[in-house]
């Protein structure tokens, strides 16, 4: 069964120092209902950082591309659409 | 402890911003702008409003070039920037004398000032334990509830004590919680002082304030300066636990510090396999001379702290250099007058550095971090290189809690010698306290590796990663090196 969110989590330079370092923790933070949903793999830059005013640490979670993204935003983020697409 | 900390992220943010000015060429006629930029007027603000932001800003700026913020004088307020920038450059590196940490008066005084607080579990008793037992009448009752007048309260902890509904808590002042010896201490204004002749540099209470009130005077000014210029040589001197902070392997690391300027890079982990064998022989030699015990001497925090808090316990500390020394000391003979830049996770190697006459100048993996988003370079898409001064697995071990002695007792193994191995991990007042009698509790034959911070230097205060991830990484890299 294909799994219901792709996340990439970028950790190009920009992202990884930013903010970015925490978010190589998600794998450890998904709750235990969503896990199997969930397919995590880390990125090089995907380029949201090259705009003015951009602000990382980015993370897309299937066409969603998370700004200021935490592990907690991400979980939060999950456990709703979860509920929404159910 | 390392968790995500909005303070530090707008540190490195305003770190991005510097050094695009000076790889501009531009700082001093822009740094004044900064404050501005960094906290403009559409934002919502952290403080009160975006004119506090901006002051501390200001104050954030003026550490970063490397100045003390107490030694400011009241008319300072009215300086621009760039003059301090200017006086940077006039004065050189004698600005940098005195403590490694500076508190930002302004950032600071927005903490507690009493560590006694009443939560709306009050009852407004009658008896009124609270205020009848108050040594210092600072209690008075509002809409029936109490209330501790912050100002007068000498946090005695009566009130909290007397409480039947257990309503008074306490709540500690994070940095004086954190620091391991008692060093940083609330002035009458409520403004937190740091006592140099206590302090070891230690950066716990850095990490601990939560409005990023501590900062580390920097030497950014000088080392850009150094990198920007072609034709001032310079070495950097990479710790053993930069493997880990940026995702990605240490050869395009390596690539990407000689891209931002550096003429040579050099593992401070080669240091390390030097100071283990030093180290082991030096062991072997005092047990043989019937000395119970050998502490480690690589982490500055935890030297520092024996010579200020545990003089008693000074002979059992080895006299191995540190690896920094040693590679400085190499770096020093292979290129000789070559700036020596140490890239490390540490404060305490700063202060170590500042009274080495191997080492130059010291930065955070923070600050390089900051360094390479201003240049545009992104390590994860360098080609890999080589250091020209490389180590073994055995030296880079020595970033995590354990590396040490683990190196120290099999090389003393190889040897013949039966070794036992006793680890630190953390200095705190329980630590401290077992350290001043360590020759009493451990077996006869004992190396200690101590550590001043837990899990080792790759949890270091100045550090990107998260030192879970930081340590798997570590372990993975090295087991792919030596099937
Ligand atoms: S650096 Fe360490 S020893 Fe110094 S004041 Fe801060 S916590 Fe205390
Ligand atoms: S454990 Fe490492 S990073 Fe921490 S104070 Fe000691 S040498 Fe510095
Ligand atoms: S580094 Fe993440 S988008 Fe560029």
């Amino acid at each position: 069964m294909a799994k219901k969110f792709k996340i990439t989590i970028c950790s190009g330079t920009t992202c990884y120092v930013l903010g970015g370092a925490q978010l190589m923790m998600l794998a450890d933070s998904i709750p235990a209902e969503l896990k199997d949903q969930v397919e995590i793999v880390d990125s090089n830059c995907i380029k949201a950082c090259h705009f003015e005013n951009a602000q990382p640490p980015f993370v897309q979670i299937n066409d969603y591309l998370m700004s200021q993204a935490s592990v907690a935003k991400v979980v939060d983020y999950l456990r709703k659409h979860l509920q929404e697409q159910a | 402890m390392n968790y995500i900390n909005n303070a530090s992220l707008l540190k490195r943010q305003l770190i991005v911003r510097f050094a695009r000015l000076m790889f501009a060429g531009k700082l001093k006629e822009r740094i004044d702008y900064l404050p501005m930029q960094q906290a403009p007027r559409d934002v919502a603000a952290v403080r009160c409003c975006v004119h506090h932001d901006r002051a501390v800003i200001r104050y954030r700026l003026i550490a970063l070039l490397g100045f003390a913020i107490e030694n400011e004088k009241p008319e300072d307020e009215a300086r621009s920037l760039a003059s301090y920038a200017e006086e940077a450059e006039t004065l050189g590196e004698s600005r940098l004398a005195g403590s490694v940490l500076t508190v930002i008066d302004e950032a600071c005084s927005a903490c507690i000032r009493a560590n006694y607080r009443v939560t709306n579990a009050c009852r407004g008793c009658v008896a009124r334990p609270c205020i009848m037992n108050c040594p210092k009448s600072c209690i008075s009752f509002e809409n029936g509830h109490a209330l501790i007048d912050e100002k007068v309260c000498i946090s005695c902890g009566i009130c909290a004590k007397v409480c039947p509904y257990h309503s008074i808590i306490y709540q500690p002042i994070p940095c004086e919680e954190a620091c391991p010896v008692d060093a940083i201490t609330q002035d009458e204004r409520g403004k937190e002082d740091i006592d140099a002749t206590k302090c070891i540099n230690c950066g716990k209470c850095l990490q601990a304030c939560p409005f990023g009130a501590i900062m580390e005077r920097s030497e950014i000014f000088e080392i850009l300066r150094a990198i920007t210029n072609p034709a001032e040589p310079t070495v950097a001197l990479i710790a053993p636990s930069i493997i880990g902070q940026f995702n990605t392997s240490l050869g395009k690391l390596v690539t990407a510090l000689r891209r931002l300027g550096f003429d040579h890079v050099a593992e401070v982990a080669w240091g390390a396999d030097l100071a283990a064998e030093k180290e082991t022989a030096e062991l072997i030699e005092r047990l043989e001379h019937g000395q119970t015990c050998m502490t480690s001497s690589c982490c500055p925090a935890y030297v520092e702290a024996v010579d200020k808090h545990l003089k008693t316990i000074k002979p059992l500390v080895s006299d191995t250099l540190s690896p920094m020394q040693y590679t400085g000391e190499w770096a020093g003979r292979q290129w000789p007058g070559a700036r020596r830049i140490f890239i490390g996770p540490c404060i305490a190697k700063r202060a170590e550095a500042r009274r080495s006459p191997h080492i130059e100048n010291t930065l955070t993996y923070e600050e390089l971090g900051s360094f390479f988003i201003a240049a545009g370079i992104d390590v994860t898409e360098c080609e890999e290189s080589k250091a020209d001064l490389e180590a073994s697995s055995v030296g880079r071990k020595f970033a995590v809690s354990g590396g040490v002695s683990a190196a120290i007792t099999r090389a003393a193994a190889a040897g013949g010698h039966a070794v036992t191995e006793k680890v630190i991990n953390g200095l705190d007042t329980k630590s401290l306290a077992t350290l001043k009698a360590i020759d009493k509790i451990v077996k006869p034959g004992t190396f200690i590796e101590v550590m001043s911070c837990e899990g080792g230097c790759i949890n270091g205060p100045g550090v990107i990663s998260n030192p879970v991830v930081a340590r798997r990484f570590l372990e993975k890299m090295l087991e792919e090196k030596q099937p």
